[in-house]
């Protein structure tokens, strides 16, 4: 009788290398396309120099976002202990920075973040700098580029009325906007001496806001604006502004 | 037929086991807790209840895999009774895919009662219309699952329980960091790099399966990312007990 050439099991062991080295092969193929083509949500792209909040989100195993939230609970907390207390935030931006760089599209944090810096913190560079960052990684959010313009607008020591009505405006070409960011866009230009650009912005909330009253308002800023066009007086469609101040807390 | 009888038996004993029951109950108690954090969360409940939900499935999941699926061989090996069904017409890698098959459905039901707790919890908050996000990402951590298993299932049928679990967490933890891994490889030049990004593609990428961030913004994953990630967890799971077949075969039980 003979034998045959390949033991039984040694051809089953065969088997199963030939069909790990098929689907190894598949796999590997498999992981290089969809990392390559997959939206990243969460991009550490210079992981090994970057600052705390990136190494965190190393730390978490795949889990920034419940790290972010306990990083939120601290800030809420954090926040909450010095205001209630010595008014005093050196560690808010951090703290800030942090849950940021692990939920990058977490955009409550940045406006709560922001605000807290500029008006309690007296940081509005630091608030600024924290809300850009927010830009950068949500170009797209409609309320948050709504927010930073309001942010420049209630600037303390000195309204930032450019950025606020570049922002405003950013705000209102985006589908998720706040209702009411093509009319603080028009108001702010107009009042940055932007006229031209304001008549615009107001002529779209003429025709494309649902309220009656919206309407009226800028029907009538329509017409202020033609006015001092005509006669050169830009006075007539600019309103005298008052200079915002923190009234909680300390002054900047 | 064999297979299904396998794993019906690891499924049976698998969900006896007091660890399973104690897991559930504990992810349940875990997502009522979050609603004690409500108050604190500054308006955040909803993100914080999902996150923290969707992270009791994973990581509770990988809990049970290193309790159980890490000595699911050995144990069998230990007790003898491998040698009845060894000495049966069974194939070994028949044996290997039921228990995996066993212990993934375990794992798919923990995560299904969690996740249909969570969601129960979301409606009763007012949030129903996220469910089908929730589930969608429940559905992927239960792919996660699949894949940790195999990998467990491989390192039980070649080691010591306490050796597979260090093993298992080896591989979670760098299958974790595989996109960053990849994108580390990037920055460095010549065969090393190059060297870097074949194991970024070899190790288990467990970020195709990362569907809290977009959970916890209330949006879906699209239907392509869900179906590539179910092809990806299938084929590497394959692979892997292909592999632990070849090495179960090779084993001597004399």
């Amino acid at each position: 009788m003979n034998r045959p050439a390949i033991p039984p099991w040694l051809a089953r062991v065969i088997g199963c290398w030939a069909t790990a080295l098929v689907l190894g092969a598949c796999a590997y193929a498999l992981a290089d396309t969809l990392a390559r083509t997959l939206p990243r949500q969460h991009p550490l792209e210079e992981l090994s120099y970057y600052p705390s909040g990136q190494r965190l989100g190393l730390v978490s195993l795949g889990h920034p976002e419940t790290f972010a939230d306990l990083a939120w609970l601290r800030a809420v907390q954090y926040y909450g202990e010095h205001r209630r207390s010595d008014m005093v935030f050196t560690k808010l931006y951090h703290v800030f920075d942090i849950l940021t760089a692990l939920s990058p599209h977490f955009v409550p944090a940045y406006v709560f973040g922001g605000f807290a810096l500029a008006q309690e913190g007296a940081a509005f560079d630091r608030a600024e700098a924290l809300m850009l960052k927010g830009m950068e990684a949500n170009p797209t959010s409609g309320p948050l580029a709504f927010e930073l313009g309001f942010l420049y607008y209630v600037k303390p020591g000195g309204r930032d009325l450019v950025h606020a009505g570049q922002y405003f405006e950013q705000s209102a070409r985006m589908p998720d906007a706040p209702p009411s960011a093509g009319r603080f866009a028009a108001y702010v230009r107009q009042n940055a001496g932007d006229l031209a650009v304001a008549r615009a912005l107001w002529i779209g909330v003429a025709q494309n806001s649902g309220n009656a009253y919206l309407r009226e308002i800028a029907e009538r800023e329509i017409d202020k604006i033609d006015r001092a066009l005509a006669t050169g007086r830009s006075d007539l469609a600019t309103h005298r502004l008052t200079t915002p101040v923190v009234v909680i807390g300390r002054q900047p | 037929m064999i297979v299904p009888l396998i794993a019906r038996n690891t499924f049976r004993e698998a969900t006896r086991d007091r660890v399973v029951a104690g897991v559930v109950v504990a992810g349940v108690v875990v997502i009522i807790a979050t609603q004690l954090l409500h108050s604190l969360a500054l308006g955040e409940g909803f993100r914080l209840t999902v996150d923290l939900g969707l992270t009791t499935i994973s990581v509770f999941g990988l809990l049970i895999v290193l309790l159980v699926g890490t000595s699911l061989v050995a144990k069998e090996i230990e007790r003898r009774t491998i040698y009845n069904l060894l000495s049966r017409p069974i194939g070994r890698p028949s044996y290997l895919v039921g228990k995996w098959l066993g212990l993934t459905g375990t794992l798919w039901v923990v995560a299904g009662s969690i996740a249909l707790a969570l969601c129960l919890l979301l409606t009763f908050r007012g949030h129903g219309g996220t469910s089908w996000v929730v589930l969608e990402a429940a559905y992927m951590a239960g792919l996660e699952l699949s894949v940790v298993t195999a990998l467990a299932v491989l390192f039980s049928a070649l080691s010591t329980p306490v050796l597979s679990a260090l093993y298992t967490i080896g591989f979670y933890m760098v299958g974790q960091w595989s996109w960053d891994l990849r994108d580390f490889a990037r920055q460095i030049p010549g065969g090393l790099g190059l060297t870097l990004e074949a194991v970024a593609n070899l190790v288990p990428n467990f970020p195709i399966f990362n569907m809290r961030t977009l959970a916890a913004q209330g949006e879906a994953a699209p239907f392509y990312h869900v179906a590539v990630a179910t092809i990806y967890a299938l084929v590497y799971s394959g692979c892997v007990l292909a592999l632990a077949s070849a090495a179960f075969e090779s084993r001597d039980f004399k």
